[in-house]
């Protein structure tokens, strides 16, 4: 037993000395998630500036701009009003507006009677959230104004008085944007870039440690350490143990960095503190399993890097390490339930977003550690052909 | 498989009178030396010994002290710290070896320690072997090189294909060729043409190539030169030099296996 922490010990010596290790289990890892915070900024949040042009100055088209002045809208939308099309155009080509909306002349008129008037958008390409909402904004007034019309016509019959449509045109201007958007979190906190791709990054460096280990080991085998190794009083599988104690150790300390300096120095936030270690403890025991199986299938370096290449960004790719997982497609979503980075990534989601303690994370430490007892056992088998072949 | 790394077919390896394969602690009595330099290289020579020696279960002090030994024996003391990867292939060779002496093994089992190595590193390790075998320490040394085997074995055995075909004294092996000698013909030209002639002259009993010469075992070597000599002009190789060994180990190789050691 005690060779297993003599070889882990001389592994993590060795690993320490190699600047490759700590740029792949920190530098990388840390660059990476503030970059992709960076890049991510923004999109757990949206607000924009919406120019509105009132050619109508009818009683119509000021219960939009009411609407959209609301305190509900107020989350998402700033309303700028411009005198001309031509200058809301310009302010959007600008920048200073992110989208506009041109309410014409005779607009409110024109719903009470047989001559439809058409709400005109102007957008920016660059910007295509706004550009939905300003035209989702649009299309639901119309539709409203459609019913409305529909509803004073039905109401009225065929031939109302002026004064009875206008009545009813009054009435019907006071109702609200039917469909609002309005931010809110999932959870308690709002999840954001950081806090998801910290540990997506964190946890997708973790998987390069396989292949530093399978390489370290065939290295070790091609040089005939293993061999003297095993001429020693050391068991084959004390050997593979002496080298998934050291991807255990490094792993640990690598993602336990990174959750500490990622959520001091960036702000993110990975949830409770015990819940996170227990997650991140059963990844690194996946890792491991990963670990000891790809050299125990391996014959030859060139093999397990084959192996290591597939197994590294066919996990991250399905487990979400890559893109926001629950914003994917279905499948997405349940194909990351196959990985154990997407449980852990989904642990540490729900506890930064809903919050909780261990026990509110205890299916996903369950599925990780049914996961490596899987793969775990396989590569126990294996161990004794890995190391004396 | 006495050092625990290949399965037996058939049969049991004793060591000390304890089954080889039965206990692995049996393993602490066997010191390897493999035959390419196994150390890392990344690592200091005091680091590697200390790796290998906690594989013993050597610890603490104890361990420290067998590490400053090794280096002492092996005259590394000055550059215990240096990497080795800057050492020179010697001092790798030194290590190597070293690095199997740590735990004080009653058998050293060195696996061609020669190889690639320059005379004057070689002759300090045979002076080695030679030593340890005076102190006691039981020496299993494998190479090709019979004047090795000569130097520094009391006993020497014959393995041909993986089978032990001869074991015995040096004294005794060579015994066994009776009157015959060795007829080393340095040549140049169709050496197999020339071998295959050689086969066939009556009292040749063995004829085989290296990569400059063709050995020939016979009795009575000087009846047997002229007739050798012919045989080389009609298969049209030159000879340039023709040597006639005393019997030695080198004839037994060839005697036994019908094959020439190559260097």
């Amino acid at each position: 037993m005690r060779s297993v922490f003599v070889i882990a010990r001389k592994d993590l010596r060795q690993r320490l000395r190699d600047c490759s290790a700590i740029v792949l289990g920190l530098v990388a890892p840390l660059t990476i998630a503030a970059l992709m915070s960076f890049a991510f900024k923004g999109t757990e949040s949206f607000h924009f500036t919406l120019g509105v042009v009132d050619s109508d100055h009818g009683p119509v088209a000021s219960a939009l701009i009411h609407a959209l002045e609301s305190p509900a809208s107020r989350q998402i939308v700033t309303v700028k009003m411009y005198l001309s099309e031509s200058a809301a155009r310009a302010a959007v080509r600008n920048s200073k507006a992110s989208s506009a909306l041109v309410i014409p002349a005779g607009f409110s008129t024109s719903v009470t009677t047989n001559r439809p008037e058409s709400l005109t958008t102007v957008t920016n390409v660059n910007n295509l959230i706004a550009t939905n909402v300003t035209q989702s904004i649009a299309t639901s007034y119309i539709a409203q104004l459609n019913a409305d019309r529909l509803s004073v016509f039905t109401a009225l019959g065929p031939s109302p008085t002026q004064g009875e449509i206008n009545r009813l045109a009054a009435d019907a201007a006071t109702l609200r944007i039917p469909i609002q958007a309005v931010e809110k979190p999932v959870g308690a906190h709002q999840l954001t870039a950081i806090s998801y791709f910290a540990p997506a990054m964190a946890i997708f460096f973790l998987l390069f440690i396989i292949n530093f280990t399978a390489r370290s080991f065939f290295v070790d085998r091609a040089e005939g350490m293993i061999e003297r190794m095993r001429a020693a009083p050391v068991r084959p599988l004390e050997i593979l143990a002496g080298k998934a104690l050291s991807v255990f150790v490094y792993g640990l300390f690598s993602l336990a960095t990174v959750a500490v300096i990622t959520s001091a120095v960036f702000g993110a936030h990975w949830g409770n503190s015990l819940a996170v270690s227990l997650l991140l403890l059963a990844m690194v025991i996946s890792v491991v399993c990963m670990t000891a199986l790809v050299i125990g299938v391996s014959r030859t370096q060139r093999q397990a890097e084959g192996f290591v290449s597939i197994l590294t960004f066919g996990l991250a790719l399905l487990g979400g390490n890559f893109i926001f997982i629950s914003s994917a497609p279905p499948l997405m979503r349940h194909l990351a339930l196959f990985t154990p980075n997407g449980w852990a990534l989904r642990g540490i989601t729900s506890l930064a977003t809903i919050g909780g303690g261990p026990g509110s994370v205890v299916t996903p430490i369950l599925a990780m550690l049914a996961f490596s007892v899987v793969i775990g056992g396989v590569a126990a088998s294996l161990a004794n052909r890995a190391v004396s072949s | 498989m006495v050092c625990g790394l290949l399965e037996p077919d058939c049969g049991v390896v004793t060591i000390a009178g304890r089954r080889a394969e039965q206990e692995l602690a049996v393993r602490n009595l066997v010191g390897y030396v493999p035959q390419d330099v196994a150390l890392y290289p990344d690592l200091t020579a005091r680091e590697n010994l200390s790796f290998l020696g906690s594989l013993y279960q050597l610890r603490s002090k104890e361990l420290a002290a067998r590490v400053a030994e090794v280096l002492e024996l092996t005259d590394l003391t000055e550059r215990a710290n240096d990497r080795v990867d800057s050492f020179s292939g010697g001092m790798k060779r030194c290590l190597n070896i070293g690095a199997g002496l740590l735990h004080h093994p009653k058998l050293l089992v060195l696996d061609e320690p020669t190889v690639g190595v320059d005379p004057q590193s070689r002759h300090a390790i045979l002076e080695r072997v030679q030593a340890f075998g005076r102190e006691g320490m039981a020496v299993l040394y494998t190479t090709h090189y019979m004047e090795e085997a000569e130097r520094v074995c009391d006993r020497v055995g014959i393995v041909d294909h993986g089978r032990l075909i001869a074991e015995s004294t040096r004294k005794e092996l060579v015994e066994r060729l009776e009157e015959r000698d060795r007829i080393e013909l340095g040549a140049s030209g169709d050496l197999e043409r020339l071998a295959r002639a050689c086969r066939e002259i009556p009292g040749v009993e063995n004829a085989a190539t290296t990569d400059t010469s063709v050995q020939v075992v016979a009795s009575d070597s000087r009846r047997m030169l002229p007739l050798l000599l012919e045989a080389a002009e009609n298969a049209g190789v030159t000879v340039n030099t023709v040597d006639v060994v005393e019997p030695d180990l080198e004839a037994v190789f060839l005697h036994l296996t019908g094959t020439a050691l190559r260097d």
